[in-house]
């Protein structure tokens, strides 16, 4: 027990005596975390109302959730499994919201399935507009392709532990890391070609989401 | 091929990538979510800490005790023993009622099982004073009597059937 303690991370450490009463364990934990999470939020659902909201709802899923918790993998991997189911909850209910709305009972086939209304082209083009041209093509990325990107700059996970956080196999974590890369490095080129401005590389983006190809 | 050359060198660290991801990403939560979750955590160990975790045990083993004591007294309880009292004779009242013939008036409470008036006198002397009071020509006393002596012994059958009467009532198997 003692051996599996020693070879705990240092936030399983903090979480386990936060678990048994400690307070200040906590505060010390959310130091740690708070800025990555935080990211990984706002760029994942690109609000930050939302975003602000979802903090909150992972925090206190996690405090809800202290007395159960084993310290038996990397804290970061509790933390952002979390994170993840509460976004997809999040992405659900906005689905949802959408077609409630829709008054002529479209055919749900037809629209994107899981882009949220402040995700579509028009809103996305304005959001693009207020940030670098990496982070616009971040935000063009598919959700899946953007969130394990995330977590793997956000929180050094590997790609093992990215795959238990997100509920898929490694080899699709591979797969959708690769081509995350790929896009963004494409982005990276476009501001660094002489004469090309990052306005230009977030025009390009506007018509591609248009177009719905990347 | 590259691709996988792409994701091995991502994957080492410290690419241009991602310091530049780093660079034009680092956004904070506001300070007013800082304060809210903090005041959350320690509110959640607030309300554990007025339930210790030496009485949990003696909370649960409370519960238990009194949901046994209360499944107990709705099985054998005073109430459920009336219960079983009062169903009873619902029962035999219901079955003694079919056996209602119609010549029963319904002031009188139906007899539960053959008769409840007295057998005050062998069947047979009975008959023999019916027979006397008819013989005598007091038909009306004879025939309430021979009533009363049916209630008495409603299965009495007298076999080859001998005539007790003048001829109003003959009692027959």
């Amino acid at each position: 027990m003692l051996g599996a303690m020693e070879s705990l991370d240092e936030d399983a450490k903090l979480m386990v005596r936060y678990r048994d009463g400690d307070t200040d364990a906590f505060s010390t934990l959310y130091a740690h975390h708070k800025g990555p999470l935080y990211r990984y939020l706002l760029r994942q659902v690109r609000n930050a109302g939302a975003a602000a909201d979802l903090f909150q709802e992972v925090w206190s899923r996690l405090i809800a959730t202290r007395a159960r918790y084993e310290a038996r993998a990397k804290f970061a991997t509790f933390l952002f499994h979390i994170a993840h189911n509460c976004t997809m909850d999040f992405f659900r209910r906005d689905l949802m919201m959408r077609r409630a709305d829709r008054p002529d009972g479209a055919d749900a086939q037809s629209m994107e399935p899981e882009v949220p209304e402040h995700q579509r082209p028009d809103g996305l083009a304005e959001f693009a507009e207020q940030q670098s041209a990496l982070l616009a093509a971040l935000g063009a990325l598919p959700r899946e392709q953007r969130e394990t990107f995330l977590l793997h700059e956000e929180t050094g996970l590997t790609i093992e532990e990215i795959a238990r956080v997100t509920d898929v196999g490694v080899e699709t974590v591979k797969s959708r890391l690769r081509y995350a890369i790929r896009k963004l490095k494409k982005s990276m080129l476009a501001t660094q070609i002489p004469g090309t401005q990052p306005r230009a590389a977030r025009s390009d983006l506007k018509d591609t989401l248009v177009n719905g190809s990347v | 091929m590259d691709q996988s050359d792409d994701l091995e060198e991502y994957l080492r660290g410290d690419t241009a990538l991602s310091r530049r991801y780093r660079r034009e990403s680092s956004p904070a939560p506001p300070h007013v979510l800082d304060r809210r979750v903090l005041r959350l955590s320690r509110q959640a160990q607030r309300t554990t800490q007025r339930l210790s975790p030496c009485l949990q045990p003696l909370a649960f083993a409370a519960c238990v005790l009194l949901s046994v004591a209360l499944v107990l007294a709705m099985v054998f309880g005073p109430q459920a023993a009336k219960r079983m009292d009062d169903n009873a004779p619902r029962l035999v009242r219901v079955a003694a009622r079919t056996d209602v013939t119609p010549n029963v008036s319904l002031n009188r409470r139906a007899p539960l099982y053959g008769s409840d008036l007295p057998r005050t006198r062998p069947a047979r002397v009975w008959l023999a004073d019916i027979a006397a009071l008819r013989r005598a020509g007091r038909n009306d006393e004879a025939d309430a009597e021979y009533r009363r002596f049916r209630s008495a012994y409603p299965g009495y059958v007298e076999i080859g059937g001998t005539d007790h009467t003048s001829g109003a009532l003959v009692i027959r198997p």
